[in-house]
Parts: C-alpha cells; structure tokens; sequence
C-alpha cells in the first residue's frame, strides 16, 4: 500500500529540452503539414457538409513533427491508428446511436486496446474515434468513408509532408521505420 | 529493479549520465531518463549473458593435463603435483577415462584420518616429531585416495556456467570429458577470470 503512494511522487527526471533549431524546424513542419489539410478543408471543398480538417490532426502534427524520432509518430502509427480508431468510432457510433455517453468511452478504449494489438498506438487517433462519435451530423453521413477521407487521406498527407520535410535538416530524420 | 543487482559487474549508470547523453542527441526523445537506463540496464544484462554465453569449456580449457593414473602409487602422484605445482589432478583409468580427482585435501584427509583434526594438527605432530603422519599413506594408491564422485563438464560447457558450479561445489577445478569420459582438459578457477578477453 505505501509503494503504491509512494510511485505517484515519480521516479525519473522529464527529459531535456531541444534546441531551438529543432523548436524552428518543429514550427516549420507543423505549419506546412497542418496548412495542406487546413487548404483542402477550406479552400478545395466546398460542399455544406464537407469536412478535413480534424481536430485529432493537430495532435498527430506534434507528434510527426514535434518527435519525429517517437515511435508513436511513425507511419505505420499514424496511418494504421488514425484509420483504425476510425472504423472504431463508426462501428460505435453505429452500435449506439442513442447512448453517446457509453459510445465515447468505449470507442477510445477499444481504439486503445486494438492499437495496442495492432502496433499502432497513436495518441491522436483516441481522438479521431471520438470524433465518429461526437463529431455530428457532418461526420456520421460519412458512414465508414470517415475512415478513408478524411482520416486515412489526412494522416497520409501528414505523414508525407514529414517525410519531405523532416528529412531536410542534416540532424533530423523521419521515418524511423516502416513497418 | 532489483534484479539488476544480481550482475556480476555492477552498471554504474545515474539518471544524469542519460539525461547529459540525451542532450547530445538532437531531437526531442519521447523516454525519460530513468526508463532509458530501464533499458540500458536490461541491455546490458542481456549482452553479458550473450558475450559470457558465447565462451565454452573448450574455450578456456587447458589442455596439456597433468593426470595420474588410478594405479599409480600415491607418493609419485604427490611428486607429480609438486613438481607441477598444482594443487589437483585427475585420475584417469587404463582407458584414459576420468575416475576420480586428486587433490591436497584428499591427502590431507587420508593422513589426518584419526589423529589430526586439523592441518596445524599435521603441523604439529611433524614438527614435533611425534608421529609422521604421512608414512601410513606411503604404501597407497591413488585409488584409494581420490575423490571417486568427480564432477565433470562437457566441452560445450558455457564458461559462466562453470563458474557457477565452481562456486556452488566449493571446487577450485573440473576436468572437461567428451562423451565417453575421455579427458579433454580442465578448467581451473583462475581460467575463469575475463574469459572473453581470451577468445581469439
């Protein structure tokens, strides 16, 4: 009983800062990848219920090009979790269309353990379930394309910007593998 | 982490050594210090294991033997280990097979048998010149001296694994036998000491 009090002062040191090169690159990156699904959200489609840019995108942005080096960051957990949690979100919001309140947390729960399975945790995508649920009519028109456009499409663009642009800098590198 | 402190060499790693390391890296590193040392420990553990792994009797082994034979008279084995300046020798029958092990403490105990309870007991008799203990030994042969329950290991042996039966027995060599129990060589306490540094 007292170890398990005892745990919750920490045990470890937070990690060092970056440099501000690298916060500059981070900026940088950031800005280019969340303005390309930023452009086609606002400037491309133009249909009343049309909808890209998600809000879970601005979280995969810190991780692709805030820690790139993050094994939560690479492909295979951007795409594959972001898709995954998706097609979590509809199937819940499908199976409980009534009871948002029990859909929410089981659709991020089960997102969670499935990426877990899968190994393609990315944090991001939690939200990206709980958009499918939450998100309103715009989004459950979309029936399970949600998965394919905007999120698959969107993490994908993400996602390549990081490989263009994160690979510039002689110190940075980006992916750190695929699969 | 208190199974760390079972290695044999002891990681002398601390929080800030990782937390300096991961300054020098660029890039935002997404582990805390102390995980990484987690890590690094657990890395380590399992390098030695495989380095240490990797060295086997054979390895190690000395192989030119000096040995007695199971009937040879006690006294030129004693001549053989003083010449040799060993404290132990195997013994090996007319088929070169390992029967037994020869060591000062068999000599001890076949001449302290009854009057001397210990070596300063032998000390003392002789010196004092009551009673030369090793004359009722002269007659002898190895075989009936010699520890017959010898322990042996094979040439594929793990060095690590040696010296954790050195330690365990309380013996300070084990000869090393192929299958049918032909002496290859021995391994020694002191053979053990940084054997990868002996490899190649």
């Amino acid at each position: 009983m007292m170890s398990y009090f005892a745990k919750m002062k920490g045990s470890s040191t937070s990690p060092p800062a970056v440099g501000y090169r690298e916060i500059l690159w981070s900026w940088m990156g950031a800005f280019l990848g969340m303005l390309s699904v930023s452009y086609i959200n606002f400037k491309m489609l133009t249909g009343p219920n049309s909808v890209f840019l998600i809000a879970s995108f601005g979280a995969s942005a810190v991780l692709i090009y805030g820690a790139p080096k993050s094994p939560l960051a690479q492909p295979r957990n951007v795409i594959g979790g972001h898709v995954l949690a998706a097609i979590i979100g509809v199937i819940g919001y499908k199976l409980l269309p009534d009871l948002i309140w029990i859909a929410a947390p089981l659709v991020v729960a089960t997102a969670i353990a499935l990426m877990h399975f899968t190994k393609t945790l990315h944090p991001p995508a939690g939200a990206t379930g709980l958009v499918a649920v939450i998100g309103g009519p715009a989004i459950y028109d979309l029936g399970f394309s949600f998965a394919l456009t905007p999120i698959g499409l969107g993490a994908l663009i993400l996602t390549l910007i990081g490989i263009l642009f994160n690979n510039i800098p002689s110190n940075r590198r980006y992916p750190e593998f695929w699969i | 982490m208190t199974d760390e402190t079972a290695l044999c060499v002891q990681v002398d790693i601390s929080d800030r050594d990782i937390f300096e390391a991961m300054k020098e890296i660029s890039g935002y590193l997404d582990i805390t210090p102390g995980d990484f040392k987690e890590v690094y420990l657990k890395a380590y553990r399992h390098a030695l294991e495989r380095l240490v792994g990797s060295v086997v009797a054979q390895d190690i082994m000395i192989r030119k033997v000096v040995y007695a034979r199971d009937t040879d008279q006690l006294k030129a084995a004693a001549a053989k280990m003083s010449a040799a300046k060993v404290s132990g020798i195997p013994v090996l029958d007319d088929q070169m097979r390992v029967v037994g092990i020869l060591t000062e403490k068999d000599f001890f105990k076949e001449m302290a048998r009854g009057v001397a309870s210990n070596f300063m007991d032998v000390i003392s008799n002789c010196l004092n010149g009551r009673y030369c203990l090793a004359a009722p030994a002269r007659d002898l042969l190895v075989s009936d001296v010699m520890t017959k329950s010898v322990i042996t290991v094979s040439p594929k042996t793990a060095a690590m694994e040696i010296a954790d039966l050195l330690s365990r027995k309380g013996i300070n060599r084990v000869p090393v036998v192929d299958e049918s129990n032909q002496l290859l060589g021995i391994i020694c306490r002191s053979d053990l000491m940084a054997p990868q540094v002996k490899i190649k």
